[in-house]
């Protein structure tokens, strides 16, 4: 992006919430990975920015689709990956954090990419470590790939962000993935509305600058532009939050009959992975309206920009 | 040994006193206030200092016995005399816990051989705060234990609290108790709001401390026990206070300094030093709070000191301990409230000195003739900077590091010997 007068820089040294942003950081993220998607389609493969670099893949939680979507954009790019699955790692044996942080950062790596269940921990980890710093989602806090991944996939669908009324439905209190999303949309232009039973909605989420929380599914999908169903794990619907699955469907479950009511041209998102019959009937996770495979390929072109903005950055 | 204190602003919220004099001590004993006409042996020149009282905490915390990596008696008195507090009532939650007569003794023995101050143990209500037996009250109050608590465990399960409180009320022992509902409060690490909520942390509802409350106080109603409750952090837990003293209940209540000094949004980025129970709460509540101790509705301003190594704090915030150091930031944290002209000095000072030695029934606080001369010579004005690696207490997690305080204790005396002094 280049203004006349103005001089732009992504001065960044990690990437760990969307809050550390600015509107001209995520546009400027957003094109770069959408060059590397159109490349990706074109069967190009990239420049080798990271080679010779080192990148670590550090996940104390079990996740297959972000972390090879992470390996996939590092090796893309030419870095040497190591991925770290918590169970061999010395965590098990009662290490700290802190000293994890600190012998691996004695191996000088380039990036480390964390996903920590502690919300705050992959902040606290990147104030011990020399090197860049991705946060692949920690505890309920912050998943800042998956917002961009998510607003570069609106912004391709509907050619803009701006006046977009967006409304994402499910666990909103324990999801990362609707913080990180509502922020960067918001931060965008869009409108943004969170949807779910009131046992799985926080107090507050005008800060995250949603403009509405509602618990009526069928009065937040009213006229939505893109709708985006959440993950709902299947242990809080043991009657601790919610009295059952079908209970769950019956209220916020994603049906063609639902989506009549939203936009005629409404997308239909969902961050994976999902449970279908539970939060959206297959028919519509599978239809024409739905992005949900292009939000994964849009997952390995945000991380190759992401990877690619914050490579160099070693202190 | 006679010694006299000259040209002093002396201090004593038990008589309403706030005038220049002088003050001499004899034998580790207030002689004569106001004007001395004895001859002293050693005469020190205050120079407009204030004299007052020596601070009485009743809510401590030491690592002594079972974690003295954290704390012992002897480290956290070496933090409490520069803080200016004299008394200091250490609670049961040890390793072993307080909960007998012997442990009881323990600690006083263990506080007279090691500690510059004097120390009361709290006894434990229930055996080994397990809150299903209750501990030997009277036994333990024969040996000094001067009221009795479950802690940071506050007994959840209602009948043995209403049984505790009753037979507590036939020794005439006092009962204090942290106002909470387990089952509510569990999971929590900070106060339930929209920060919690941003940044991913699971709340501390204030109802959890309402609902133990009104239980609380129903309880001591019914039994007709004296309650000290532990630790009020909300605006809407005065107003249940007034409304049961005003039903004739016997209640009274004390507050955290840090409460009076901080709000949730101090948490910030996941502050460690900031996580604890009760947590920061609302602005509101913090307000709250400082108005209820200026109409004298709060009883005893306590440190809630409780020290935590960083193995403890250098963790993500749900998974690292709670607790503040705060023996040497307690005093600072009201004079601030002073400065502002939000309390007046002897308002300040009330519910450090006079008012919780009433609560448990010690003859020092006030300045009187007879009395242990456990003193402080304090600057009220005097600015300094709280930087944790200064602190003198083993663990250093202080909320109030990198903060700017005011007011300094320049010299600490207990009975009648100087214990403490500030260079300048």
């Amino acid at each position: 992006m280049s203004i006349p007068g103005y001089s732009y820089e992504f001065n960044h040294t990690h990437l760990l919430s969307i809050e550390d942003l600015s509107r001209l950081d995520i546009g400027h993220i957003l094109d770069l990975a959408e060059e590397f998607a159109e490349a990706t389609r074109r069967g190009e493969r990239p420049e080798p920015h990271l080679k010779n670099n080192t990148v670590i893949n550090l996940f104390f939680e079990n996740s297959t689709r972000t972390m090879s979507s992470f390996e996939i954009a590092a090796k893309r790019l030419g870095a040497d990956v190591i991925t770290m699955p918590v169970a061999q790692s010395s965590v098990k044996k009662g290490e700290t954090l802190i000293d994890t942080a600190m012998t691996l950062n004695a191996m000088a790596p380039d990036a480390i990419v964390i996903r920590h269940s502690a919300s705050g921990g992959v902040k606290l980890l990147s104030r011990k470590v020399d090197c860049a710093v991705i946060n692949a989602g920690d505890g309920t806090h912050q998943h800042p790939t998956q917002g961009l991944l998510d607003t570069l996939t609106i912004r391709r669908a509907k050619g803009r962000i701006e006046g977009l009324k967006v409304t994402i439905c499910g666990d909103i209190i324990h999801s990362r993935v609707a913080r990180s999303t509502t922020m960067a949309l918001h931060m965008l232009g869009a409108e943004v509305t969170l949807c779910g039973p009131a046992t799985l909605m926080p107090s507050g989420t005008d800060t995250w600058g949603a403009a509405r929380a509602l618990s009526d599914f069928d009065a937040a999908i009213e006229g939505a532009d893109v709708v985006m169903m959440l993950r709902l794990q299947l242990e809080r619907m043991n009657g601790a939050y919610l009295p059952s699955q079908r209970e769950y469907f019956r209220s916020f479950g994603l049906t063609a009959e639902r989506l009549k009511r939203a936009a005629p041209d409404a997308t239909v998102m969902h961050p994976g992975p999902m449970n279908r019959g539970v939060e959206i009937e297959s028919a519509i996770a599978d239809g024409d309206r739905s992005v949900i495979t292009e939000q994964v390929e849009m997952g390995v072109a945000v991380r190759e920009a992401v990877l690619k903005l914050l490579s160099g950055r070693r202190t | 040994m006679r010694l006299q204190i000259d040209n002093a602003r002396l201090l004593c919220p038990a008589n309403g006193w706030d005038e220049a004099g002088s003050l001499l001590i004899e034998d580790g004993k207030i002689a004569e206030i106001g004007k001395v006409t004895g001859k002293a042996d050693e005469t020190i020149d205050a120079d407009g200092l204030c004299l007052s009282p020596g601070l009485i905490d009743l809510r401590v915390k030491t690592g002594e016995p079972g974690a003295e990596q954290k704390e012992t008696l002897a480290t956290a008195s070496r933090a409490a005399v520069a803080g200016g507090v004299t008394s200091m009532v250490v609670m049961p939650d040890t390793n072993p816990v307080i909960d007998d007569v012997a442990l009881v003794q323990f600690i006083a023995n263990r506080g007279k051989e090691t500690s510059k101050t004097r120390i009361y143990a709290a006894g434990a209500l229930t055996k080994g705060l397990k809150g299903e037996a209750m501990a030997e009250m009277g036994l333990m109050s024969d040996s000094g234990a001067v009221f009795f608590t479950n802690g940071d465990l506050p007994i959840s399960d209602a009948s043995v609290l209403r049984r505790t409180m009753a037979y507590a009320a036939s020794c005439g022992a006092l009962v204090s108790s942290r106002a909470d509902d387990h089952a509510l409060a569990k999971r929590g690490v900070m106060n339930s709001g929209a920060l919690a909520a941003r940044i991913g942390l699971s709340g501390l509802p204030r109802e959890a401390e309402w609902i133990g409350l009104a239980r609380d106080l129903l309880l001591a109603e019914a039994t007709k026990c004296t309650l000290l409750v532990d630790q009020v952090s909300t605006a809407r837990s005065i107003e249940m206070i007034k409304a049961a003293r005003a039903r004739g209940v016997k209640v009274w209540a004390s507050v955290a300094a840090h409460h009076l000094f901080f709000n949730e949004l101090d948490v910030g980025d996941y502050l460690t030093y900031c996580k604890v129970n009760p947590p920061f709460r609302s602005e509101e509540d913090r307000q709250a709070l400082i108005d209820a101790l200026a109409h004298g509705e709060i009883d005893a301003v306590v440190s809630a000191h409780d020290p935590q190594p960083p193995e403890e704090k250098r963790l993500p915030f749900a998974e690292a301990s709670f607790g503040a150091a705060g023996l040497e930031t307690v005093l600072s944290a009201l004079l601030v409230l002073v400065q502002d002209e939000r309390l007046s000095m002897l308002d300040a000072l009330m519910p450090l000195t006079a008012s919780p030695a009433n609560i448990i029934g010690v003859p020092q606080g006030q300045l009187k003739e007879g009395a242990p001369a456990d003193l402080i010579l304090f600057d009220p004005e005097k600015p300094w900077f709280c930087e944790r690696e200064h602190l003198r207490s083993r663990s250093l997690n202080s909320p109030f590091d990198g903060r700017r305080m005011v007011g300094r204790v320049m010299r600490t005396i207990i009975g009648g010997e100087t214990v403490f002094e500030r260079g300048t």
